[in-house]
């Protein structure tokens, strides 16, 4: 027994020593490895309903004819992936504008390489709504005054537009009590009472209709007309180094975009291939704008509007972050 | 004995099972928040017939398995060397009792930095959290030492090294088995946790993606399994445990005089 514990130790120092080893190669794992003429990008995205196009890029294969070899990595939230882009871990990644402009301003080299998703415009039919519970008095935003409401992420991109929704209809967003919230606990916790409201997003918002519950504004449509929400970028080191790999990049992910726009039932049918989205659910989803090209007025609003909030340590600059 | 305990554990998980499957169907929670035991159990069967599933599976039992390996050689080497050297052990007390109770999951930022999303992230949570249950079962076991059975070992002319095999050793080893049970517990805890919020691949990125879709008889299924595994490995740390010290009177039951 005593040999066999021994040599246990012996096999478990093995491999301490090969993982400490493989660890000094992490250097050049930024630089994307090529053969054979196909490139192989590492991409960090959210399994959420937003990064559909990339997947349906993938399987029509607008990345492969164009020498890209897709590497998907999951984070759970974008927190994740802008440091694993800027680190070099990631060679693109997937995160809010908001965000973006936050890493911009606080000297994070960051740049947009592709649109990611844009709002529908539609108010009262967008991927993003504030909803309360059946029968709630609140009725517009101006009411959320005084009101806890729920948000995904503290001094974001939702947060900001929010506010807008609360300012355009004539009230205070100082007097919002915001807590943050994941998204898949919305349902639960407006269901309850715990919160009064909640800015979601699909597919929690399709639980929450589904449940009775009643969309009060749509603060992407708030914030400007046809709001770019999302972005793919990339670090600015890598897009100085790899300048023909971002092209392609680019022009695969506009065609995929354009592609996932024009057949949103091929959109839904790949979501359930890396989402657990039950099909009752799915088919009752709001889908975003996949539009090829980033709305830049849109974002110079969401910019402004994070200003206004304080969420940046100086003033981002728009031209500077996009492609 | 070992019968009566077997059929006592199995009532008490059935009436656990028949009480899961009771509170949501008398309306006490929502069923679409916590499913009852035969929804979660039809979501469970489909999980298992997926492949994908066993792909997680095998992602969170390799992190597991390695940072625990890791975790255990280093902390028995620096543990035995620490209290061996002189000085070192008065010279790192202090930086050991500091660095301890850092919650692993306070290195995430860290951990993404330096590895992204993938299996060495997470190796670095079960690192760091199962490290310091090993290294302070050796310390005190080590420190356990008969001083008179060591004073014996050094007159009867023993090196360091016989002396580490012959005598600390053996007083170390109960503590050390000790500390390994409770790290392979913390390894699993962290390599989930690790999955959950980084999204390495595993079984924790699966109930994220759960979580995130709105699955909830899904979500509930992958963390039975999770409680399955724990449970597993606690039983298998135990018989190792048991077999290692089968010559230790804790084991073995008689009193050694």
């Amino acid at each position: 027994m005593r040999r066999q514990l021994v040599a246990l130790a012996a096999g478990a120092l093995l491999v301490t020593a090969s993982a400490c080893g493989s660890s000094g190669d992490s250097g050049d794992s930024d630089s994307g490895s090529s053969s054979g003429g196909t490139t192989t990008v590492k991409l960090g995205l959210i399994p959420i309903v937003d990064v559909a196009p990339v997947y349906l890029g993938q399987k029509k294969g607008f990345y492969g004819k164009r020498g890209l070899k897709l590497e998907i990595s999951t984070a759970s939230g974008g927190a994740a992936i802008v440091p694993g882009v800027a680190s070099g871990q990631f060679q693109f990644g997937f995160s809010n504008v908001t965000s973006l402009l936050i890493a911009q301003s606080s000297g994070v080299p960051v740049k947009a390489v592709s649109n990611g998703i844009a709002s529908t415009g539609v108010a009262g039919k967008d991927f993003a709504a504030i909803a309360v519970k059946n029968g709630s008095s609140i009725k517009s935003a101006k009411d959320l005054e005084g009101k806890k409401v729920a948000i995904n992420t503290l001094k974001n991109i939702n947060e900001s537009a929010v506010r807008e929704s609360v300012r355009k209809d004539g009230g205070d967003p100082d007097k919002v009590k915001f807590v943050e919230l994941a998204f898949d606990q919305m349902p639960a916790a407006l269901d309850s009472g715990q919160v009064d409201a909640a800015c979601a997003v699909e597919p929690a918002l399709a639980t929450i209709k589904s449940q009775g519950g009643q969309v009060i504004a749509s603060p992407m449509v708030d914030v400007a007309q046809g709001t770019t929400v999302a972005m793919y970028f990339t670090s600015t080191r890598y897009q100085q180094q790899n300048a023909d790999v971002v092209k392609k990049f680019q022009e695969a992910t506009a065609e995929s975009l354009a592609y996932a726009d024009a057949h949103p039932d091929e959109a839904r049918q790949i979501i359930t291939t890396y989402t657990k989205i039950p099909a009752s659910v799915l088919a009752q989803v709001t889908l975003p704008k996949w539009p090829a090209e980033p709305n830049k007025e849109s974002i110079e609003a969401l910019a402004k509007l994070g200003e206004e909030d304080g969420f940046f340590k100086k003033t981002p600059d728009v031209d500077a972050l996009l492609p | 004995m070992r019968l009566q305990n077997a059929a006592l554990g199995a009532a008490g998980l059935a009436a656990f099972l028949a009480l899961g499957e009771a509170v949501p169907r008398l309306g006490l929670v929502k069923e679409e928040y916590f499913p009852p035991t035969s929804r979660i159990a039809s979501a469970f069967a489909d999980e298992l017939s997926d492949g994908a599933f066993w792909t997680a599976l095998g992602d969170t039992l390799t992190g597991w398995a390695l940072g625990l390996a890791i975790a255990v050689s280093a902390g028995i080497v620096i543990g035995v060397i620490v209290s061996v050297v002189p000085y070192l052990r008065e010279a790192t007390a202090s930086t050991i009792e500091f660095l301890r109770p850092i919650p692993s999951v306070a290195l995430i930022p860290l951990a993404v930095l330096l590895y992204g999303s993938e299996l060495r992230s997470v190796l670095l949570l079960v690192v760091y959290a199962a490290f310091w249950q090993v290294l302070i079962q050796t310390l005190y076991g080590v420190q356990d030492v008969d001083p008179v059975a060591d004073e014996t070992a050094r007159s009867y002319g023993l090196g360091t090294w016989a002396r580490i095999r012959h005598v600390l050793w053996p007083t170390a080893l109960p503590y050390v088995m000790t500390g390994v049970r409770l790290a392979a517990a913390v390894a699993l805890i962290l390599a989930i946790t690790g999955e959950l919020v980084i999204g390495a691949p595993g079984l924790g990125a699966r109930i994220a993606v759960a979580q995130n879709s709105q699955a909830v008889p899904e979500m509930y299924a992958l963390i039975v399994v999770t409680g399955l595994l724990g449970l597993l490995i606690n039983v298998g740390a135990r018989t190792v445990e048991r077999r290692a010290l089968a010559w230790h009177q804790s084991v073995r039951g008689e009193v050694a005089v």
